[in-house]
């Protein structure tokens, strides 16, 4: 089992086997490390690639991100932060694996994505965009674990179903590990910042985040709420428990719950306009 | 809360939400939400090219909706492994509360 577990690590550590990430992204990551380099710079990079923009400004103006009207790479930059512009970079393929053969899963992630932006602005939680771009990505370890390991977690569904367990629970009893402890390799591989790195590895640990708890706290909720919600699809339909370090750390009250229930709701019908366009813009496009 | 095509709406129907251009949603509302729609202001809205407007209620029935038994139904069997976890519970009925009240009842 250990023996799995590493080798699913070394298999996401070597960047050469990921689905196609584009040769920017090595470029990108050694302009964001140089203080000198300008925005417009970065941004300039990123354009050169027509199809990886489209996607990036679609992203941009999802509903995860409160629908900001971005028209450009450099405005996206600015507006929504490199960091997070970087990771939809590096995300699009897999969001793009996600649309078309796992539509459940990218509908429950851009929902969780909406949710988090919600809590986050109730709260007035700093950075609210990272905050919205960790709760996207997510579950973004279980796309990987799904391409490697197909076989071994076919019976997935009858574990969850038959034992009562949650999904990461009896991905740890099959691989030895699971897609929180995935998505943060790989989102370290991606040299995110730890503040999206943190919230990704410990969705359902809140308390095992050392550092940017309260980011985690979000995403756990936002995962919770899009299941109670029924919206989307992740494995199971069944509600994990809310930790009470996450209530607790957010200083969640039940009237503020009701309000983003309520807010939440009202926006999750553009959610799902916002994905049927993008399903019928692929099916035109094949 | 129900979004329906302009097609379907009827005298009657309250508006649950703002009605905005789609070419500038962020806009000024052509109408705001709580107003009654009537036969002249929904042809009006049709001319102005809304397709589709979001009311109070649930009015229109299509195919695959569900009734308030059936999404009650649901929300037990997504709660159903944290039925005694109390911060859970509140969620559970902050839910109930939200499907009761959109569904009109």
């Amino acid at each position: 089992m250990e023996d799995r577990r590493a080798e699913i690590r070394n298999f996401i550590m070597d960047t050469r086997t990921l689905p196609t990430l584009p040769g920017i992204v090595t470029k990108l990551n050694t302009l964001a490390d140089n203080d000198k380099s300008s925005i417009q710079e970065m941004a300039r990079l990123v354009s050169s690639d027509q199809v990886l923009s489209a996607r990036i400004l679609r992203l941009a103006n999802s509903p995860s991100y409160g629908f900001y009207r971005v028209a450009t790479i450099s405005n996206a930059m600015i507006l929504l932060g490199v960091d997070v512009v970087k990771s939809l970079v590096l995300s699009s393929s897999i969001f793009e694996i996600m649309e078309k053969s796992v539509l459940g899963l990218w509908e429950h992630s851009l929902g969780a994505g909406v949710a988090a932006n919600i809590i986050a602005k109730r709260l007035h939680l700093p950075e609210c965009e990272e905050i919205s771009t960790a709760a996207l990505l997510h579950d973004i370890g279980k796309v990987i674990i799904r391409l490697n390991c197909e076989e071994e977690l076919s019976d997935l569904p009858v574990r969850i179903a038959e034992k009562g367990l949650s999904t990461y629970e009896a991905e740890r009893e099959i691989i030895g590990t699971d897609h929180a402890e995935v998505g943060g390799w790989l989102a370290k591989s991606w040299f995110l910042p730890e503040k999206l790195i943190v919230p990704i590895a410990c969705h359902h640990d809140v308390e095992a985040a050392a550092l940017h708890q309260s980011k985690t706290a979000v995403v756990h909720l936002a995962d919770i709420l899009i299941k109670a919600s029924g919206f989307g699809f992740s494995d199971n339909d069944f509600v994990p428990p809310i930790q009470p370090a996450a209530w607790k750390r957010l200083d969640m009250t039940e009237t503020l719950l009701a309000e983003i229930v309520d807010e939440l709701e009202e926006k999750l019908i553009d959610v799902k306009n916002f994905s049927l366009e993008i399903q019928s813009a692929d099916d035109s496009q094949a | 809360m129900q979004k329906i095509p302009i097609s379907l709406a009827q005298s009657g129907m309250m508006l649950a939400k703002d009605v905005v251009r789609a070419e500038n949603p962020n806009g000024p509302p052509i109408c705001g939400k709580g107003v009654e729609l009537t036969d002249s202001l929904i042809d009006r809205l049709r001319n102005m090219g809304i397709q589709s407007v979001t009311v109070q209620g649930h009015p229109v029935w299509m195919e695959g909706d569900k009734t308030l038994d059936e999404m009650l139904k649901d929300l037990d069997r997504r709660f159903s492994r944290v039925a005694d976890d109390p911060l859970t519970g509140k969620l559970k009925n902050i839910y109930r509360d939200h499907i009761i009240r959109s569904m009109g009842e």
